[in-house]
């Protein structure tokens, strides 16, 4: 996975420089200044950022170097700057850091300042040196380097003093107050190191300081060697910039690491190793804060399961808040940082594993949401929008998002320079953590109801006089024909007839699978077909046919091209048929291409039902599937061709299903080309409308361009159809016939209305013409082993699938969960629901039954055998029995 | 430590204060490099190229150096664009570690490479940063190449942070605009007596649609505008600059230098305006409409300007009714700013008590010292610790300045403007100076200060 779009350029930055981060780690040291050793522009531009972060007057010195400092070297500037800066605010403690300028002319500030020092008759570690090229790093590590320059200078009385160290990552004032009021909950005798909590947002006063009170007062700094324990609240932290992981090899002062408290884990943590450390219960009011947190976890729950977030900003950060939105069910869809880091990606995939999540997946459909570092704004805004994100988490600069894709955003951590209080914000511990779920949850909210009546009114809402009654009437008879229909109802697959009239030899696309050239009364696959009709030819046959098979219901025009790249075929025999017999079903499959221009006719012919193949989404997949387009004459090729016949698909669909029509969508699973792609698909077509999505394998026909690809196995193609199914209805029992096939679904008998015997081609393996047989039984038994229940006893049906003679119990059928209460009184609605419950069955096998209820099942087309046998027994005679009344209805043709 | 802190004033900082006298002969010192550790409120040179060049719309603003440059910069000011967006967005080579030991002409090679294979620019300014001068990287030889490889302008700004102040990056800035005139398809300024009057409007960065409020006035005059520099600018219309039968510039700190080569280049005379205040800006109106020497023109400009005073001295006056005799104290970053706002708050009543700049020139100290009252005091590149003590003692009840002084200002309980880039209103036309007396008043009389 790419960390940023681009290689050489960094575009929209998600990270400050590491002086940046220096400066806010000194901000918290009691009456302290920072000298920044470089051009007078790094401290402008780093006191502007603060100031309008923190609303507060950020004085930071500088040794403005120029051009003379920069060639000859910036020792004087600096030793100038220091004297200048002491008698201008005379702090106890300066820190002194350098930036791209000083580092990269190689000045040696450490030798410089002791120098000053001594000269000056002022002590050591009154001034601090730190290290901090601008190309080093980020303001995340600039932060802890500070920390750390700061306690290895500082921090040397090792005389034990029963204090907790307690190290802050870089987070608001108002966290810091928060985090101290934790502290002093717990009675606990602490050192808290940075204290920005009074120095970054200072009260108002009569009196103005021009170095701001409070922060870390130097003696404490100075004892923390000698405390018993440090807790550090960050994890992310590289092992060599840790303050406390100095403090333990240094003077072995017991290290305690933790996330910053935010969210219910962290902040139980948290809470636990200072209830460990003071030896003291969690105080009362954490205890009710934590419980009132849960309340409003629970109540937030279902609006925060719509979050699909981004979350970016320091590793420190979007690691606590990430757990955060985990807990609370907010998907992070991204979590981005622009610091290098690599810790994180390791912590979250332990977080993962250890709850059950799976990391194979990143990103979009995965539970595992995609994690970089070291990147910027303009990937972080291309990926939010790939991964469909509805929040952002994180600072202002996030905004141009929102600006441009409309995401709206939730301001946390730094800068926030646009809107008022980043640093009184309180997003940790108890209190704070739900005060951030309800910013988020909230967030989502007022995007969800911003315009949910306009939307839901244009989406759903038809004026009186546009709904014409026929309408209402024609879905009826929709939903009819849907329930008859072979391909749509697998109930009714089994005993209704269809009939593929091959009147559209045309294509209009190429498609790498297809071969249109075999014909064979052998080959059995879409694409195929022994003769070509006329529409009048068709009418013919269809009459003909229709003479033989009386459960013949549906007419279905599948090519052997295109239905819609021959209309005038088409309609013709549309018109035709439906002259013969209006009560036959119409449906005809197409690849969409003409769909948007045929579609208001295809509704006015009386078409029910459309079945449109889009194998994918995403014109670059389109472009390895199909060769090329002819569109209206145009020819395309590639990506072109394939976002064309994209766009016309999805139009046409929803032009169709709008409108009532019921269309299914066809896909062609190919390996290593569109496979991982389907639930996109099915997501996508759901949205337009589709009714449902038949996944089929890919036949490497012979003489297609796939003609070495893999198969797709079954077990594959049953696991993607049921990983779809949670989107959207999946046909399970396609047997991609032929563009001339006739008859029940599976047992094509076109053969038998052949025109044209087969000219001899090569003959298939003899295995391969012959189709699984799959039979559904219902079995009314109380013991489970015989067949020994009356039909009208039955409560439950034992289910029994027999695939090739193989037997095998499927499931347990209750029949009172067909119907509802109030229906279920009179008996004969009993028969009705009991119908219902197994009318996906071939045939019931019952130790007796009535009249009314077998005549009833008899005209569903549900055979009915009355036996006593044991069940196995039973369903191997029925099956024999079906077969036998099957061989006699061919031979009567 | 050593002293306790002092009065707020380092010796090596007393000649750059002044109080103003109009006997005294004593000249302040400015035009100086910054004191070291004195806490200077200016920014360097990188800032002044990256004020003056961004506006440009449809250019890309390569910054070479690592991520700090780029990232302080990006999308801050309020400039705004009727099209292209491209200059709103940061792009940085971000050098690391190894760029500095080796050498970062490659990636900003590749870098340059990479927005043309993306984006299809014309022009691409590339920003020297303070190491990029001292690791001897040769952009000047990588935009040569780069502009013959792809067949584009691509302009080096000499901008290293540390080679002057910010008034050396406007001059950075101007070099790389002519740079940008001189394109190999330079447009010879013809003068036939056919051509229309056109002018050049320098110095206006289009802060919250300001250029689109001034640019107005002048059409309704009668007047084409042929190039701005660079307020919502595109850079054909800089390229054919050279055609302009005037310039007119109002932020003369940073466009002064530029106006005076081009008229020695291409013989372009230059008038300085402002339009900021209602004097000025009659008195910019129509100094433009009498160089044009049209009789019809000029009468337009009479007729617009009596019109839209006519508009806005009713609602003036209610507010000056309500500041007269409050005093006021001014640090920005130029000398041209400080001088419109003296006499814009004379227009309001109000005292300036205390008036500096970042970047002021002597001549702009001169006019100051002559329009600002006895005893008001003047300071170059002041820092927080003399603001403070001088807005004390002159009791000023407001601060002009930007975004580092405005926390400043507020901690010691006085009003503030916002007078910089990052504000999301305009101050210049006849609106602007209702918006800014308004903004003004509600400063200065807002309740919240019967509290402190």
């Amino acid at each position: 996975m790419k960390n940023r779009n681009f290689t050489n350029l960094n575009i929209n930055p998600c990270k400050v420089c590491m002086p940046m981060g220096a400066v806010m780690a000194f901000k918290g040291i009691e009456n302290s200044m920072v000298m920044l050793h470089g051009s007078q522009g790094c401290s402008t531009y780093i006191r502007r950022h603060m100031a309008g972060h923190y609303n507060e007057p950020i004085d930071i010195a500088s040794s403005s170097l120029n051009e003379e400092g920069t060639v000859y070297g910036g020792e004087k500037n600096l030793k100038k700057g220091l004297k200048n800066l002491i008698e201008l605010y005379n702090p106890d403690v300066i820190g002194v850091a350098t930036t791209c300028l000083a580092e990269t002319i190689g000045e040696d500030i450490k030798r410089i300042t002791s120098e000053f020092a001594e000269s000056e008759g002022l002590e050591k570690d009154r001034i601090i040196p730190m290290s901090t090229a601008g190309y080093g790093g980020t303001g995340f590590e600039g932060y802890f380097s500070a920390l750390l320059s700061i306690v290895k200078s500082i921090a040397k009385d090792s005389r034990p003093n029963g204090k907790i160290n307690v190290i802050v990552g870089n987070v608001s004032p108002g966290d810091v107050r928060n985090i101290k009021d934790i502290l002093d909950s717990f009675s606990i005798d602490y050192i808290i190191l940075p204290d920005i909590s009074d120095t970054l947002d200072s009260p108002y006063s009569k009196e103005y300081s021009r170095i701001p009170k409070g922060g870390t007062r130097l003696e404490d700094i100075r004892r923390m060697a000698g405390s018993s324990a440090t807790i550090e609240l960050g994890v992310t932290i590289p092992e060599a910039l840790s303050p406390g992981q100095y403090l333990l090899s240094a003077y072995n002062v017991p290290l305690y690491k933790c996330p910053i408290p935010m969210g219910i884990e962290n902040t139980d943590l948290f809470v636990n190793i200072l209830s460990q450390l003071s030896g003291r219960p969690v105080p009362e009011r954490l205890v009710s804060e934590r419980g009132r947190m849960l309340d409003g976890m629970i109540d937030s729950h279902k609006y925060n399961g719509e979050g699909r977030a981004v979350i970016y900003g320091e590793p420190e950060l979007v690691y606590a808040v990430g757990r955060l939105c985990f807990e609370n069910g907010i998907k992070p869809v991204l979590i981005a940082t622009g610091s290098q880091n690599g810790e994180i990606k390791q912590l979250f995939k332990e977080y993962f594993s250890k709850n059950g999540m799976s990391p194979d997946e990143e990103g979009k459909n995965g539970d595992f949401p995609l994690i970089i570092d070291d990147t910027d704004f303009e990937t972080i805004q291309d990926y939010s929008v790939k991964l469909e994100a509805n929040i952002l988490i994180g600072n202002s600069d996030g905004k141009i998002i929102t600006e441009k894709e409309g995401i709206p955003l939730v301001r946390i951590g730094f800068p926030i320079h646009d809107r008022m209080g980043g640093q009184r914000q309180v997003y940790t511990g108890y209190n704070g953590s739900m005060r951030l779920i309800d910013d988020i949850t909230n967030t989502l909210l007022e995007n969800k109801y911003e315009g949910y009546r306009k939307r839901m009114y244009s989406k759903y809402y038809q004026p009186e006089n546009q709904v014409q009654p026929a309408n209402d009437s024609r879905t009826a008879d929709i939903d009819k024909k849907t329930q008859s229909h072979p391909c749509y109802s697998s109930g009714a697959a089994c005993s209704n007839a269809r009939m593929h009239i091959p009147v559209a030899p045309a294509c209009n696309i190429s498609c790498n699978y297809c071969n249109r050239k075999f014909d064979c009364v052998n080959e059995s696959r879409p694409g195929v077909t022994s003769e070509v009709l006329t529409p009048e030819q068709a009418a013919e046959k269809f009459v003909m046919v229709k003479s033989k098979l009386k459960n013949l219901k549906v007419i279905g025009i599948a090519g052997p091209g295109d239905a819609l790249a021959n209309f005038s075929n088409t309609k013709k025999s549309i018109e035709l048929i439906k002259k013969l017999d209006p009560d036959i079903t119409f449906c005809l499959s197409t690849n969409g291409l003409m769909l948007p221009y045929y579609a208001e006719e295809l509704i006015a012919l009386g078409v029910s039902h459309v079945t449109i193949t889009i194998n994918t989404i995403d014109p670059t997949i389109g472009a390895k599937i199909y060769r090329e387009i002819n569109f209206m004459g145009m020819k395309l090729y590639g990506e072109q061709a394939a976002k064309l016949l994209l766009d016309n698909q999805l139009i046409g669909l929803r032009m169709l299903s709008s409108r009532g029509i019921v269309c299914k969508v066809n896909i062609v699973m190919i390996k290593g080309v569109n496979d991982s792609h389907i639930p996109e698909v099915v997501k996508k077509v759901k949205e337009c409308g589709a009714f449902m999505t038949n996944i089929m394998p890919l036949i490497p026909a012979s003489g297609s361009v796939f003609e070495n690809m893999e198969l797709t196995n079954n077990r594959d193609l049953t696991e993607m159809r049921k990983k779809c199914e949670v989107d959207l209805k999946q046909m399970y029992h396609c047997k991609q016939c032929r563009a001339d096939a006739i008859g029940i679904l599976g047992e094509d008998v076109h053969g038998e209305f052949e025109r044209n015997s087969c000219k001899g081609c090569a003959p298939a393996p003899a295995e391969a013409g012959r189709k699984e047989t799959v039979y559904l039984f219902a079995v009314a038994s109380k013991s489970g082993i015989m067949i020994d229940q009356h039909f009208g006893h039955a409560e439950e049906f034992y289910i029994y699938e027999s695939r090739d003679s193989k037997i095998k119990l499927l499931e347990k059928r209750n029949v009172d969960k067909y119907c509802s209460e109030s229906e279920c009184d009179s008996e004969e609605s009993k028969i009705e629901k009991t119908i219902k419950a197994i009318e996906d069955c071939n045939a019931v096998l019952v130790l007796r039954i009535g009249y009314r209820p077998a005549k009833a099942l008899e005209e569903k087309g549900i055979s009915v055998i009355q036996t006593c046998e044991r069940i196995e027994a039973g369903i191997r005679q029925a099956v024999k029995e079906i077969e036998e009344a099957r061989v006699v209805l061919g031979a009567r043709s | 430590m050593v002293d306790r802190a002092n009065d707020g004033i380092l010796e090596e900082r007393r000649t750059s204060i002044f109080c103003n006298s109009k006997q005294s002969g004593c000249e302040l010192k400015c035009e100086k490099d910054s004191l070291a550790g004195s806490v200077s409120q200016r920014a360097c040179v990188y800032c002044g190229a990256r004020v003056v060049l961004n506006p440009i719309t449809d250019a890309f603003h390569i910054v070479h150096g690592p991520i700090g440059c780029a990232s302080y910069t990006w999308d801050i000011r309020g400039s705004l664009t009727s099209g292209p967006e491209t200059f709103r967005n940061s792009f940085s080579t971000d050098l690391r570690e190894d760029d500095i030991i080796f050498g970062g002409e490659k990636k900003l090679e590749k870098a340059i490479d990479e927005i043309c294979a993306q984006y299809s620019p014309k022009v691409i300014f590339i920003y020297a940063t303070c190491i990029v001068g001292v690791i001897g990287d040769d952009i000047e030889a990588v935009c040569k190449n780069a502009e013959a490889r792809h067949g584009i302008r691509v302009i080096p700004v000499k901008s290293s942070g540390f080679a002057g102040n910010k008034s050396m990056g406007y001059k950075a800035a101007g070099k790389a605009l002519m740079k940008l005139m001189d394109g190999p398809k330079q447009i010879k300024n013809e003068k036939e007596d056919n051509k229309n009057f056109n002018i050049n409007f320098l110095g206006d960065f289009n802060l919250a649609g300001e250029i689109w409020i001034t640019t107005g006035y002048l059409k309704q005059m009668g007047i084409e505008i042929n190039a701005r520099f660079t307020g919502d600018s595109r850079c054909e219309e800089i390229m054919k600059a050279p055609e302009a039968s005037l310039n007119i510039v109002q932020c003369a700190g940073s466009m002064t230098s530029l106006a005076k080569e081009m008229e020695e280049k291409y013989g372009i005379p230059y008038i300085k305006v402002s339009f900021f205040g209602l004097e000025d800006i009659r008195h910019s109106l129509m100094s433009i409409a009498e160089y044009t020497k049209d009789p019809d023109i000029i009468e337009r400009t009479e007729k617009l300007i009596f019109i839209e005073e006519l508009k806005v001295q009713a609602e003036l006056r209610k507010y000056s009714s309500r500041l007269e005799g409050k005093k006021a104290a001014i640090y920005v970053g130029g000398g041209f700013k400080a001088i419109s706002l003296i006499k814009q708050f004379a227009d309001l009543g109000i005292r300036t008590v205390m008036v500096g700049t970042q970047t002021g020139r002597k001549d702009e100290y001169d006019i100051i010292r002559e329009i600002a009252e006895e005893g008001t005091v003047i300071l170059d590149d002041t820092n927080p610790a003399e603001l403070e003590k001088f807005i004390k003692e002159k009791g000023a009840d407001i601060l002009v300045g930007g975004v580092k002084e405005r926390p400043l200002a507020y901690k010691l309980g006085v009003a503030f403007c916002d007078h910089n880039h990052e504000r999301k209103h305009p101050l210049c036309g006849y609106e602007g100076a209702v918006n800014f007396a308004k903004e003004i008043d509600m400063t200065i009389n807002s309740p919240v200060w019967r509290y402190v």
